[in-house]
């Protein structure tokens, strides 16, 4: 490796670790002000969800709807894109493949599911066109059009199920269970993993090959870096962003419906939890900074903090909204670059080793 | 039905007051290059530290103090990274909105409440009723019985149209944000113009989030926001972040919002339904005004 590639590497690295450092640093200051012990409380979270057996499939299960939606994420990010609207796309398919999961029977349990999936798909996709199209039509600013269209969307399918859709033997608002044929089993019956974790290995793959090795891919980097100078060199920008944007969409959707048929099984209004698997996702992609291998690194550390943070609620008495405010922290943190890449971290090692 | 238009009205003016406020202030870090969607998680920490100060102190000009301090103080986080360490805005805006969500969250858990209510509360003794306009008969009733920062959120469009527009910080401002190689040869210090929108916008959606929860309902709940800070910041991009405008819009919002709360009653079983129209508006109005505002350009990109 060349020294440019070593002083890459290891900024990038350092870049990730020192905001997820700070984020724990202040949580352990916060975590003192309410007087309890930090240590104990990270000793939990680390402990339960990444050195027991069931408690790392349950990590593993965590993450598999928050690799797609950090996916979903990380291919509008690295475009300049600002698709907010993942969260939305993952609801909206999650929803209707709920639905048809819950009405259509009869059918056995491979084309129940890929039909489920195909709703979700299609749903997904259908809500971030919208979006792609207002950007590229009407130069809408996409991260507003996709804040304004989550907060209208959750109100329809608030409505939709608490009157519609409406579960009526249920004392909550929530919608009919899915049948049997629509649901993931768990593969090692005491951990939460189910066959789904696989399904989004493949898509890991398949989303790694389009953006290292496509011709996709290196036109959503050069979008990133300069949209005038893409679009100078002939690209079609605008056919670019409605391209990436159903793909986001279709991740988005394919993460809902799993979710939906492998963990809550119905719709209700805390079904993405709080904040959602989108917004989670927009985490990993940029703690993973927008690379496949990084998102899956990201979103089973992060995963791994949701598990951690039931533990600390069971076993503590630390509000688990704790891991809130990390996860917020890191963000925060994530934004700044602190190792710039004028700093030679290789030449200074190798300096250091002559000497 | 005059007094169902009555009270449409009066509720426009109810529901416009925090965003006003929100994008008064926003729009000068739009002015400045400063992209700040911070507005929502802004104005929620004005909500929940203004109620939480009156609930633990009872004191009124304390909770003014701390709500605008607190708020200031995530201004100047966001400028510091966003500004001097010239981090991602975007992503520090997201940060902080999550962050204030978080810490509101984890406060409440702490005092182990769902929300805070404050007791003995006197909403109507905040209102005010202004002497000659209260009689006048359907003027009154929609501009009379509004809390002093709804009042003051009215007089602030005015104001920040002349801070804008003629004063010499006002053009400082935007020529900081039109261009910052001419604004840096001229000898102004960018920085400090960018921080100074940046925390203008604070103090704006520290009073409306403080409008919003202790004036308005003398309550907090964690989703109280609910979008209104990015309801601001569409309005902003709407109004090209220009004051009267930008205003306009907010109150647009307002006015779709009273509508959808005073005909759901009519509803039925799809008031539901009412509530996502104002975010529709907003989207149709945005998509239209930035169409209107490419048209005539010839450049190509996005």
């Amino acid at each position: 490796m060349t020294d440019k590639k070593i002083n890459g590497l290891v900024r990038s690295f350092l870049n990730c670790l020192i905001p997820i450092g700070l984020a724990f640093l202040i949580g352990a200051i916060v975590i003192l002000a309410i007087g309890e012990n930090p240590l104990e409380a990270y000793g939990i979270l680390f402990k339960k969800s990444f050195f027991t057996p069931v408690g790392f499939q349950n990590t593993l299960h965590y993450a598999g709807p928050m690799i797609l939606t950090g996916l979903a994420i990380a291919i509008t990010f690295k475009a300049n894109v600002y698709n907010m609207g993942v969260e939305g796309s993952l609801l909206i398919g999650a929803f209707s493949a709920g639905i048809v999961g819950a009405f259509l029977t009869g059918l056995p349990s491979i084309p129940t599911k890929l039909i489920c999936f195909a709703v979700a798909i299609v749903f997904g996709v259908a809500y971030a066109l919208i979006a792609a199209f207002l950007k590229v039509k009407f130069r809408a600013d996409e991260m507003v059009v996709t804040m304004m269209m989550n907060y209208a969307l959750a109100k329809v399918l608030e409505y939709l199920a608490t009157s519609v859709f409406r579960d009526s033997g249920s004392g909550y608002v929530c919608t009919p269970m899915v049948s049997d044929a629509a649901m993931f089993n768990r593969i090692f019956g005491k951990s939460r993993l189910t066959a789904f974790f696989f399904v989004v290995v493949l898509l890991l793959v398949i989303m790694y090959i389009v953006m290292k090795k496509s011709k996709l891919g290196y036109e959503v980097t050069a979008m990133g870096l300069n949209p005038e100078f893409a679009e100078a060199t002939g690209m079609s920008v605008g056919k670019k962003i409605v391209i990436i944007m159903m793909i986001s969409g279709a991740l988005a959707g394919i993460a809902g419906a799993g979710w939906m048929l492998e963990d809550q099984y119905r719709y209700t209004l805390t079904f993405s939890g709080n904040p959602g698997l989108g917004w989670d996702g927009m985490l990993i992609a940029l703690m993973g900074g927008h690379n496949p291998i990084g998102i899956l690194v990201a979103a089973i550390f992060y995963a791994g903090l949701k598990t951690g943070a039931d533990s600390i609620n069971m076993y503590t008495n630390i509000p688990k909204e704790i891991v809130a405010l990390i996860q917020g922290l890191i963000v925060l943190f994530l934004a700044v670059k602190f190792i710039s890449e004028k700093f030679a971290l290789a030449k200074k090692a190798k300096a250091k080793k002559e000497a | 039905m005059l007094h169902l238009i009555e009270s449409i009205l009066y509720d426009c003016v109810y529901h416009s007051a925090p965003i006003i406020l929100c994008v008064l202030g926003g729009m000068f870090a739009y002015k400045a290059n400063v992209l700040n969607i911070a507005l929502e998680g802004m104005m929620l920490n004005g909500a929940f530290v203004s109620i939480l100060t009156y609930h633990l102190t009872q004191n009124m000009l304390l909770t003014l103090l701390l709500t605008v301090v607190s708020t200031m103080l995530y201004g100047l986080i966001f400028s510091y990274l966003g500004v001097t360490m010239k981090g991602n805005v975007i992503i520090i805006g997201l940060a902080i909105n999550m962050i204030t969500t978080a810490v509101a969250g984890f406060v409440l858990v702490v005092m182990k409440s769902a929300n805070i209510i404050l007791q003995n509360f006197d909403l109507n003794a905040l209102k005010i009723n202004i002497p000659v306009i209260e009689d006048i008969p359907v003027l009154g009733a929609i501009l009379s019985g509004h809390p002093p920062i709804t009042y003051f959120s009215l007089a602030m469009i005015f104001l920040m149209y002349v801070l804008m527009y003629h004063t010499k910080f006002g053009i400082y401002v935007r020529v900081v944000g039109e261009s910052e190689e001419a604004a840096k040869s001229i000898g102004l210090r960018t920085d400090f113009y960018k921080y100074a929108a940046v925390l203008i916008g604070a103090v704006g959606c520290a009073l409306g989030g403080m409008n919003l929860s202790l004036e308005r309902l003398g309550l907090f709940t964690n989703d109280m926001v609910a979008g209104r800070g990015f309801i601001a910041v569409a309005a902003i991009y709407c109004g090209q972040g220009r004051p009267v405008q930008s205003a306009f819009y907010a109150i647009l919002f307002g006015l779709s919002r009273a509508l959808a709360i005073n005909l759901s009653v009519y509803a039925g079983n799809a008031a539901g339904l009412f509530d996502c129209i104002p975010y529709i508006l907003m989207i149709a109005i945005l998509a239209i005004a930035s169409y209107s505002k490419r048209k005539n350009i010839k450049v190509r990109g996005f």
